[in-house]
């Protein structure tokens, strides 16, 4: 079971993260160097972008490997993404309004 | 202008972690606070964005290494993900005394294990198994196993993601022992693993305080970009260098902020 390594899905998976981290990168750079020429709120909502996305890169993990424990027909794990995407959803719900 | 002092220092702070395999996301919050104004929570909730960066950056080089176990982590993720949101929404509740005070403790924490193994930061198996990967073309080479008693894995895995919620840190210092010794996972796997898991917890958390507007963007950003160049750099540097003074240093910066923290605590400097 957790022995068997399938290097496609490692893969695959490693695809998601990097473009997260490099896309971050680029788009918080961008609200840097905006901040260099513009002022007021532009480069501010650009860095935004860019922690919004981070944030978002792990969830897009969960839900990838998700769907290739579903394609590969491996129910259990697939559930067990999707468990832990439920978490992160609440998590992200269950912040509101508590400013 | 302090962009450019984050940038830096988040450059260092990547670096260094890097090179030592203790996450720079331990040194951040404290220096945020004690050197940038910053209430402790805000500046938890700030540099849990970097480790997020740190995370995603490393465990992609880890994962096309085929070191880590997606279905170990990803079940263990199910506890450290609930217990990082839980703690990150409690946090909300607690004064900044009470959170001041443990930050120093786990820092003071973290600086005596390393003192306690001498400085050696990264175990000796797996710096032998990178040797041994390197001559067998990035191959490696990892023993059949099968990881043992998953309710144990589970339960301190809720406590570790518990801390990262609480802390804004990875929680790598409870995961990897709890893999290796307890669930009887070879030590690379479990660094990888450990690595890799870092990512969904900290979301868990950050999504939370970055709902409760913990997250200071204007302050992450330019962190993050120099987390993530420092990581990149450290990643590359750390074959190379196994330097022990470099744990030490970070022992130093770690004792430096603990006692910083506890003089404000006592102070009441902040209150």
């Amino acid at each position: 079971m957790s022995q068997l390594r399938e290097p496609a899905f490692d893969r695959v998976v490693a695809l998601v993260l990097r473009i997260g981290a490099f896309s971050c990168f680029f788009v918080m750079l961008a609200g840097l160097i905006a901040r260099l020429f513009t002022k007021g709120h532009i480069p501010v909502e650009i860095e935004r972008a860019g922690v919004l996305l981070m944030l978002a890169t792990p969830v897009v993990r969960v839900i990838v490997a998700c769907y290739l424990f579903f394609h590969e027909n491996d129910r259990k794990y697939g559930f067990i993404s999707l468990g832990v995407l439920v978490i992160l959803m609440l998590g992200a719900v269950f912040g509101i309004g508590e400013h | 202008m302090v962009s450019v002092l984050l940038v830096v220092l988040g450059f260092f702070a990547g670096l260094l972690g890097a090179l030592t395999g203790i996450g720079g996301g331990i040194l951040l919050s404290p220096i945020l606070a004690l050197h940038f104004g910053i209430p402790i929570r805000q500046a938890i909730g700030t540099s849990l964005v970097a480790v997020i960066t740190t995370s995603a950056a490393s465990s992609s080089v880890h994962l096309q290494r085929h070191t880590t176990d997606i279905r170990l982590g990803m079940t263990l993720e199910l506890a450290t993900a609930f217990g990082a949101a839980v703690t990150a929404y409690l946090v909300g509740y607690f004064n900044r005394s009470a959170l001041e005070g443990l930050f120093a403790a786990f820092l003071l924490y973290s600086s005596f294990t390393i003192l306690w193994r001498g400085g050696k930061v990264k175990p000796e198996e797996a710096l032998a198994a990178e040797a041994n990967g390197k001559q067998n073309g990035g191959q490696f080479a990892i023993p059949a196993y099968e990881p043992q008693r998953y309710p144990l894995g589970l339960s301190m895995s809720l406590v570790a993601g518990a801390l990262s919620g609480l802390l804004g840190i990875g929680g790598g210092p409870i995961k990897v022992p709890l893999m290796y010794i307890f669930m009887k996972v070879p030590l690379m796997v479990a660094t990888a693993t450990s690595n890799f898991m870092i990512g969904v917890t900290a979301a868990a958390s950050a999504m939370v305080y970055y709902r409760r507007g913990d997250i200071l963007v204007e302050i992450a950003a330019p962190l993050a970009v120099g987390v993530f160049l420092g990581s990149l750099l450290g990643a590359r540097l750390a074959p190379r260098i196994h330097n022990r003074h470099l744990a030490y240093l970070l022992v130093a910066i770690m004792l430096y902020l603990a006692a910083s923290l506890l003089i404000h605590l006592f102070r009441g400097g902040w209150a």
